[in-house]
């Protein structure tokens, strides 16, 4: 893998980008729990994806 | 006017949110409307289809329209439209009226682009891909939200919904065009308008990256509406009977567990969107540039080969969606689905941190382009998937004959290590044209 100097012009992170950071971090929690959670009812023929009981 | 990107890039969050909102509340209740004109089976699914008509002609025109007149008012249009024809269905008695409403309506999906264009003229290149990440995939919620939310707030009574749909639609509207600002500077703006012209769409649409971006586009979200509408079919046929030994004994309960397999999918698809646009700054910010063959010394090098590894991903995905369906698997499917949702997540994040980089005086018309030809290869997949005998391989049949030779095309158009953009189609008439 080589690194350039790609780095260097990639310029700094402004404070709004730490609030994006967190902010796709949640919506990968919620993808992550409801995913595990459907596919738990689905699997134990309990239900399924949330709003298709 | 004092704003901000981050206003900006809320703005046409909502508004992108709100349109994939009106653009699938069709959708959430075409059982309640099936019910109430009694449609036949071939009726439902021409309603159900109708919603993917006006996409590729659709992102088109909006990508033009919003470099030449602005994502603000562009965005406005689109909402106020589709707001005021959406109010007007919730009032329409006649069938036939109804269905042509809410094809109109479904043209709120076009909007995409114009967003995608409007957080291109605001954020800079380092931030790009997390910005339209967040964009994009926060936006696409709103299709899932829909088919969750809308019947169990409004029950049955579709009448309400698109009535109410179409009056926020209106008063977003009215927020977009008091606070939307078309660019972050006046010169860049100027530029993206005066390259809005005939010459600006050929030459686009000739560049064989922009091609290669198109494809692997088509790969990703052409794939996931694809997918849509194909999985719940296919876990319902191919794993019938495993679906059945989990404890589902009618047809509504098969139902429910082939949905949410494919619900499964498309909700990691677009929630880990805005993870694939921060993933691709991450490789531009270390400098990763792992792949052969691809350009190592262009400024966005390593977000090209980002976008690489998500369609090799997503290759190598299909073709073990079909090894998980040969071994009989359920549990092995829908673990490789998961997956599968995550890698076409990669592939859309990467492809959108890229094009407005590539093509930065013509986002729109660029965006237009790649987000709009793509998604006619929604139409195509399922087609390939249904003529085998077997169901499980027309996964493979697509990755071995469609995608392999998308990602060796997508390797040879990035392999340029000056202006990629420069190569490609009429490049003699282009240049004739300009002298």
């Amino acid at each position: 893998m080589s690194t350039t100097a790609h780095a260097a012009q990639s310029g700094t992170n402004e404070p709004w980008f730490k609030y994006g950071v967190a902010f796709l971090s949640l919506e990968m929690a919620i993808a992550i729990a409801v995913s595990a959670y459907s596919l738990y009812m689905t699997f134990h023929g309990l239900g399924g994806f949330p709003g298709k009981h | 006017m004092k704003t901000h990107k981050v206003e900006q890039l809320i703005i046409a969050t909502v508004g992108f949110f709100w349109c994939f909102l009106m653009w699938f509340s069709t959708a959430a209740f075409s059982p309640s409307i099936a019910a109430h004109y009694h449609l036949s089976i071939k009726a439902l699914g021409l309603l159900a289809s109708s919603a993917i008509w006006m996409a590729p002609v659709g992102r088109i025109v909006a990508g033009w329209a919003s470099d030449r007149f602005g994502a603000p008012r562009t965005f406005a249009f689109i909402l106020a439209a589709c707001g005021l024809v959406s109010i007007a269905s919730a009032y329409t008695t006649n069938y036939d009226l109804l269905f042509a409403e809410r094809v109109i309506v479904a043209i709120a999906g076009v909007s995409f682009v114009v967003g995608i264009q409007h957080v291109a003229q605001w954020f800079d290149a380092h931030e790009i891909g997390t910005a339209e990440g967040l964009y994009a995939g926060t936006g696409n919620v709103g299709a899932g939200m829909g088919a969750l939310l809308l019947p169990r707030i409004f029950g049955i009574d579709y009448h309400a919904a698109f009535l109410w749909l179409g009056a926020i639609a209106l008063v977003i509207a009215g927020w977009y065009l008091a606070r939307g600002s078309a660019a972050k500077t006046v010169e860049r703006r100027e530029l993206a308008r005066g390259r809005s012209n005939v010459r600006g769409t050929v030459f686009v649409w000739s560049r064989y990256i922009a091609i290669a971006l198109m494809l692997a586009y088509a790969m990703s979200f052409g794939l996931e509406i694809a997918m849509n509408a194909w999985l719940p079919g296919y876990f319902t046929r191919g794993f019938h009977d495993a679906i059945l030994a989990l404890g589902f004994s009618s047809v509504a309960g098969v139902q429910i567990a082939a949905g949410t397999f494919a619900a499964v999918e498309s909700f990691c698809a677009s929630l880990f969107r805005p993870f694939a646009g921060f993933m691709s700054d991450l490789f531009q910010r270390k400098g990763w540039t792992p792949l052969p063959f691809i350009a190592k010394s262009l400024p966005y090098a390593p977000r090209l080969h980002w976008l690489g590894i998500a369609l090799i991903l997503i290759t190598l995905a299909m073709a073990a969606l079909t090894v998980a369906g040969l071994t009989g698997s359920l549990h092995l499917s829908v673990i490789v689905l998961v997956a599968f949702g995550i890698f076409l997540s990669f592939g859309t994040g990467g492809t959108f941190a890229l094009v407005p980089l590539l093509f930065p005086d013509r986002p729109g018309i660029a965006a237009g382009f790649i987000g709009g030809v793509s998604t006619a290869a929604g139409i195509v997949y399922p087609l390939v998937f249904a003529s085998g005998a077997n169901i499980h391989m027309g996964y493979l049949y697509v990755a071995l004959y469609m995608f392999v030779p998308f990602v060796l095309f997508y390797f040879w158009a990035a392999r340029y290590e000056r202006h990629p953009e420069e190569h490609g189609l009429f490049n003699d008439r282009l240049a004739a044209e300009k002298a």
